[in-house]
């Protein structure tokens, strides 16, 4: 048999619980909008008899009191896994888009300004000069388009440089941003594998680190295994980031490799790759593309003159000096230089002007390079998009199902805050009850006939 | 079952709102702009195919207007080939008067060697007829005329083409050699034959009438000649019209708006933006905290 005191105990054991539960409760109801926060629930127990005591004295009857087990955190670690997976690529693919987007608008076409028809209006201005070669105003057309063509390349190519060089300066500042998540991890691996030891709460600090988790997912695509006692290891492109307590730092070396603590990291995913992919491969691919129309140019023009006569009847010479995007220059400065005759000796013989005129439809010449390059821009950011929008959709219903298991539901809340109102009011009047038992039995019994 | 909680109903209205509200403002760009293709990445295949149709459309201008500049080079030489025939009709009128007369009356033939001086003179001038500052007989020559003051030829035989259309360069020069003939037998020394057999040598006229209608008939050769490529450059001029009426057609089917179905799409976008507001608006108010009291 049970004490005769037991059930007041059990009825204050049952009290406390309660109101743990209740205060587990009001905390997920405040911090329903804390970012990280994951939902916890007060593991609730029966306490049951005592094991190992002789078969005579232990008791047959429950022993009828609660206990709180634990404060369990509510979030999926499948899920969570998940989440880090798709974070890595959906950082990776939102910046290869936005990077892609970023070229694209360096190059505005098609329009009425754009490089093609500047190029177009180049072609025709020879035409004019191959109907009147004499007309030194014709010429004088020539030379300004020549001059506006190779200024708006030079344009073209100094833009490129430029956002080279800031996805290159995004690139530090993500390396940055992934050194401070990382030694934030590893002080916050520290302080868990103590607070486990210690048998604390570490639910806080698990929100904390699965928030770091999820961030370097995003910047490094970083891959994260979760030990038993609470602590994360997480390795970048093969290369161990952090590691218990000690963080390595990511950087990125001037040929854009990613190394972790100096060591050449695989392919990462994140932000960081997708910057580190567009500074080694296709932002070098469009400068090599644009260089590509800017020697299809010089050449195609300049071997057109070298084989004409200018108008006094000489040999004629290179138009266009320089061969890439960038140093691209009018040579010529007198219009009557130009070469529009066919043959010597000073005539008005508009053929090579004439032939000029036609190179715009050429299949090689710089308006196809142009295209071809208009072309995979526009079809590679079509497709950075449409993947990044793809992506983003997949991230967000892995984020709205973790958030489904880790978040809080008011409703939910507020009907494990009734509940656990409910126990306590029970409680009370069993505490009341046995309160009024116990008075019976001391003051009233005994006193018959009294 | 998937629970359903504050944050996530929220995310997900939210989401839904940003990706309607980012419908209506990029229908919103196309409207402004006018343009279905805003940026190369709207439609790849479209861009590059604007580009193309951009490049014939100039290209094609282009045609037309070395088209109108070789009609005009073909004008003057017409009308200036025209006048010598007339011209040409005049002198051979004075060779049968001066044949007529024979050498009975040396005063009358002097004013016909003077009318043929006159005619010669003139006819130089024709020969020397420019478009743009260019001796539309004188072919490729730097210099201003076709022939000097003595008559003689200082032109070239060179090529004064006009592209018309693609590889369709056509040649307008009219060599004054092929219609006036060669150095030291041309028109102007024919001219001067005749001016000088009517004071001198009046027998000779028989053969000079018929120098005369040889040369007549190459400069009418000539003149049908350059009539033939007035003719062939408007036919060309014609079908290019076309080729420029369906490439803007064309481009602008690729590039504008079709501001009708612009219209419908932008009012279906806006109820679908407006309902997701309403409901989002409605739905998030409740909870069970309504109900307790």
């Amino acid at each position: 048999m049970s004490s005769s005191f037991s059930g007041l105990t059990n009825a204050l054991a049952a009290l406390n619980v309660q109101r743990y539960g209740m205060e587990v409760t009001g905390q997920n109801i405040a911090n329903a909008n804390t970012p990280g926060y994951t939902r916890q629930r007060a593991e609730l127990a029966a306490v049951g008899p005592v094991t190992g005591v002789a078969a005579l004295y232990a008791t047959q009857h429950p022993n009828g009191s609660v206990t709180v087990s634990g404060t369990t955190r509510l979030n999926d670690p499948m899920i969570d896994v998940r989440a880090r997976a798709e974070h890595g690529d959906n950082g990776y693919r939102q910046t290869t888009a936005n990077v892609l987007s970023s070229a694209e608008t360096l190059f505005d076409e098609p329009s009425d300004h754009g490089l093609a028809e500047q190029l177009n209006d180049f072609w025709n201005s020879w035409a004019a000069v191959a109907n009147n070669p004499g007309d030194l105003a014709a010429r004088n057309v020539v030379l300004q388009k020549a001059a506006g063509l190779a200024s708006s390349l030079n344009q073209s190519s100094a833009n490129l440089a430029r956002l080279t060089q800031s996805v290159s300066q995004q690139a530090t500042a993500a390396t940055v941003e992934i050194n401070t998540a990382a030694t934030a991890l590893a002080q916050l691996n520290g302080q868990i594998a103590i607070a486990t030891a210690s048998g604390t709460n570490t639910n806080a600090l698990a929100d904390q680190r699965d928030g770091l988790l999820l961030k370097l997912a995003d910047l490094a695509g970083a891959q994260t295994t979760i030990l038993a006692d609470g602590t994360a290891t997480v390795s970048v492109g093969g290369q161990s980031l952090v590691a218990s307590t000690t963080a390595s730092s990511v950087s990125v070396s001037p040929s854009n490799q990613i190394l972790v603590g100096g060591t050449p990291a695989g392919t990462a995913g994140g932000s960081l790759q997708g910057l580190v992919d567009s500074l080694t491969t296709t932002l070098p691919d469009y400068a090599a593309q644009l260089d590509a129309v800017a020697a299809a140019l010089a050449s195609t023009v300049n071997a057109s003159q070298t084989s004409g006569y200018d108008l006094a009847g000489n040999p004629g010479g290179p138009l266009f000096a320089g061969g890439t995007a960038a140093t691209l220059s009018v040579a010529v400065t007198n219009p009557a230089n130009l070469a529009a005759s066919g043959t010597p000796g000073g005539n008005l013989d508009g053929s090579t002007a004439l032939g000029l005129s036609q190179l715009g439809s050429s299949n090689s010449g710089a308006d196809a390079a142009y295209r071809t390059l208009v072309g995979t821009l526009a079809t590679d950011v079509q497709r950075a998009v449409q993947q990044a929008a793809v992506q983003q959709a997949v991230t967000n219903s892995v984020d709205e199902l973790a958030q489904s298991s880790a978040g809080v539901s008011f409703d939910e809340e507020t009907t494990n805050l009734l509940t656990y109102q409910r126990a306590y009011q029970a409680s009370s009047r069993v505490l009341t009850t046995v309160d009024e038992i116990l008075d019976t039995l001391i003051s009233h019994t005994g006193r018959v006939g009294l | 079952m998937i629970r359903v909680t504050a944050g996530s109903a929220s995310r997900g209205a939210l989401a839904g709102l940003q990706a309607d509200s980012s419908r209506l403002a990029s229908l919103q760009q196309q409207i402004t702009s006018g343009r279905q293709i805003t940026k190369p990445s709207d439609s790849p295949t479209g861009t590059v195919t604007a580009l193309q149709l951009r490049s014939q459309l100039k290209q094609v201008n282009q045609y037309q207007a070395n088209a109108n500049d070789a009609l005009g080079w073909l004008t003057t030489v017409d009308s200036s080939l025209h006048s010598i025939t007339n011209q040409l009709q005049q002198v051979r009128s004075l060779v049968l008067q001066g044949m007529n007369t024979g050498t009975g009356n040396a005063t009358s033939n002097e004013a016909l060697a003077q009318q043929v001086d006159q005619a010669r003179a003139s006819l130089l001038s024709l020969a020397n007829s420019s478009y743009l500052g260019r001796p539309v007989f004188g072919g490729t020559t730097a210099g201003g005329v076709a022939f000097n003051a003595a008559g003689s030829y200082v032109g070239d035989t060179g090529t004064v083409a006009r592209t018309v259309g693609p590889n369709n360069a056509i040649d307008l020069n009219t060599p004054g050699t092929a219609a006036f003939g060669a150095n030291g037998s041309n028109l102007f020394d024919l001219l001067t034959d005749i001016s000088a057999n009517l004071r001198t040598n009046p027998a000779g006229l028989g053969a000079n009438l018929q120098q005369l209608d040889a040369r007549q008939v190459s400069i009418t050769n000539e003149q049908s000649l350059a009539g033939a490529k007035y003719q062939r450059i408007q036919s060309v001029q014609n079908t290019a019209n076309t080729n420029l009426v369906q490439l803007r057609s064309q481009l602008s089917d690729l590039q504008e708006i079709d501001l009708a179905d612009m219209a419908i799409q932008v009012t279906s976008a806006n109820a679908a933006y407006q309902a997701a507001l309403a409901t989002t608006a409605k739905v998030s108010q409740i909870s069970l905290l309504d109900f307790l009291r």
